[in-house]
């Protein structure tokens, strides 16, 4: 091969690589993942081009201590972009790849507090953070600063996030089987639940796992107004018969003792504290103003569990 | 022994003045109902934060003077110091700068410092850090420690507190999060620490009492209660800035948020560790200044 003929060689393999590494960069650069491509502007407010990707082991890296709840509820990725506009606060966007719509359901209730805004497959915004969720997805967005501009670009570039998201998933089938508004249920106090841990964060029970709770369990802890007072319902399914079984005898022992081997007692607050087995589901009723009112709880729980009456 | 399972019934149970109980809208911190066995001192300046959001470096100080004499009883505060500290102790003063949007006021950290210099304690024989402990020749060395932060929620542990604030002492903070971070008061039991403490500081200058996503700083949940809360026990000093927290919780929500999210890990480092008393019936709160609104 003649010198000239070399040259040209070289000159077109350095092309090639350079060409490759352009098209490796833009793909970088305009998609988080193959199966969304987020977006590169929205309301003014462009990205900076910069891309931070963390996995269950270096998210604590990105947020300290509070990784623990996005791992509880079977965390996978999370992607965090950073959009700019000349005097206005600067948006943060995170996306978590919760691995099931479940899952993203699961940590979208578990803080749930503001206004729904019609984002997603559930949302909310308030105090300049929008929340939603969205198929496996969950995601975050929120401004270093306040302001009516920065605020409407927040939920502007939710929709667009949204929009991009092109699957849907169901909600966890056990929020199904909790009694509605007929009963007095709070707006926006569905939790979904995956571990004691996250139960106590919301509800304190015990200090101990006395509902033997895992990874192979799901609970939904909501509240409901019976006579002006708040009670709570919690409702949890095991992976069998037997295991729920354990379970509310475990419960009974530890936190009803003095039951006198009924289903119900009045705690030292004055109220009613009920709990039933049926099936592989437990459920209880805390904090009722009446015995009454527990059972009632329960019975329209009951009626609408598979099997129910 | 089997160990006691502790229900939401035993804080039901107590009588007013525990922590639990008393976010249970039974009133505030009742008189010890039995012989106290820590002391804490709140203390508030209606000054000490500015309308700009400034801390004052002087009424800083001075607070902390007065809050220091009154915990150890002293005339004043010089002596109070000398009793925490020798001259020929090496110190670490503990800080807390791991949030930017939290963190323990430099006005703070300069006071104290102030006071250990006037101590004696050589300036190569102090230092202050963070994150950085593990590789801080000072803090390898320590033979005292001041604990300082700012008092704020968790996403986790419920509430950012002293003991919380030890976690850099160990090479994979992330193992003590389990349990809503129960596991935070063995970090208080290993050597590099142990025994060393003199003083914990809760900074409420700015407090947050509710927090909501990983990163987000949500303003609404921020006020200015402008004080310290002040320490040789860093298990009653968290009670106290727990209570304080949950009882803000409480008047601003307008409703009774008792016991959703307790710090576990306060009551764990008390009757599992033995580092401290977590029970607000034995604690002595003595509160000093600004009145209004106080909570607790």
């Amino acid at each position: 091969m003649g010198m000239d003929t070399k040259i040209w060689a070289c000159f077109v393999i350095m092309v090639w690589i350079f060409t490759v590494a352009e098209i490796v960069e833009g793909e970088q650069k305009g998609k988080m993942n193959p199966e969304i491509s987020l977006p590169a502007e929205a309301a003014g407010w462009t990205w900076d081009g910069k891309e931070m990707k963390y996995d269950s082991k270096s998210v604590f890296k990105y947020m300290d201590g509070a990784a623990e709840l996005y791992l509880a509820y079977g965390f996978q990725n999370l992607w965090v972009r950073r959009f700019e506009k000349p005097n206005q606060p600067p948006i943060t966007l995170e996306l978590y790849d919760m691995a099931s719509s479940e899952n993203a359901y699961g940590v979208f209730s578990f803080e749930r507090q503001d206004e729904a805004v019609g984002i997603g497959q559930g949302s909310e915004f308030g105090g300049g953070l929008l929340r939603f969720w969205k198929g496996k997805y969950f995601v975050s967005i929120y401004a270093d600063g306040g302001g009516i501009e920065v605020e409407s670009a927040i939920l502007t570039m939710g929709r667009t996030t949204a929009d991009l998201i092109q699957e849907m998933g169901p909600e966890p089938k056990l929020v199904d089987f909790i009694p509605g508004k007929d009963l007095g249920l709070v707006d926006r106090s569905v939790r979904y639940l995956k571990s004691h841990i996250l139960l106590n964060q919301r509800f304190f029970i015990a200090h101990q796992n006395i509902f033997n709770l895992s990874r192979r369990t799901e609970a939904v802890l909501t509240q409901y107004t019976r006579e002006k007072q708040k009670t709570h319902l919690l409702l949890i399914r095991y992976p069998s018969m037997k295991e729920a079984r354990d379970a509310y005898q475990n419960f009974m022992g530890a936190y009803l003792p003095d039951a006198g081997g009924k289903d119900l007692l009045r705690t030292e607050d004055q109220k009613w504290t009920m709990a039933w087995q049926r099936g592989e589901f437990v459920v209880v009723v805390f904090g009722a103003p009446t015995a009454a009112d527990a059972e009632a709880l329960l019975k329209a729980t009951e009626e609408k569990l598979p099997g129910g009456r | 022994m089997e160990e006691k399972i502790i229900t939401r019934r035993d804080f039901l149970r107590v009588a007013a003045g525990t922590a639990m109980a008393a976010t249970l809208g039974a009133g505030g911190l009742r008189e010890a109902k039995a012989e106290p066995t820590a002391r804490v001192v709140l203390i508030r300046n209606a000054e000490a934060v500015g309308s700009d959001g400034k801390v004052r470096g002087e009424i800083l100080q001075s607070m902390l003077d007065e809050a220091v004499r009154n915990l150890l009883g002293t005339k004043d505060s010089a002596e109070a110091w000398q009793k925490l500290i020798k001259s020929s102790d090496i110190v670490g003063i503990k800080s807390n700068n791991s949030w930017y949007r939290l963190q323990t006021p430099k006005e703070l950290e300069a006071a104290i410092k102030r006071r250990l210099l006037d101590v004696g304690v050589a300036e190569k024989n102090m230092d202050i850090d963070d994150g950085g402990v593990l590789q801080n020749a000072v803090f390898l060395k320590a033979t005292a420690l001041i604990n300082v932060r700012p008092l704020r929620t968790h996403h986790w542990s419920g509430v950012g507190t002293c003991l919380k604030n030890y976690l850099p002492f160990v090479p994979n903070p992330s193992a003590y999060h389990d349990e809503g971070c129960s596991p935070l008061g063995k970090v208080w039991t290993y050597p590099i620490v142990k025994g060393k403490t003199r003083m914990n500081i809760l900074s409420a200058l700015t407090p947050q009492f509710y927090g909501r996503g990983a990163n987000f700083f949500d303003r609404r949940y921020v006020w200015p209660y402008k004080g310290l809360i002040v320490g040789t026990d860093p298990v009653a000093v968290d009670a106290i800035g727990a209570h304080l927290l949950q009882a803000k919780r409480i008047a601003f929500f307008g409703e009774d948020r008792a016991l959703d999210v307790p710090p576990i890990h306060i009551m764990v480092a008390d009757k599992t560790y033995h580092l401290g008393v977590s029970d607000l019936s034995r604690i002595q709160l003595i509160k000093l200044g600004w009145a209004d609104e106080l909570l607790i």
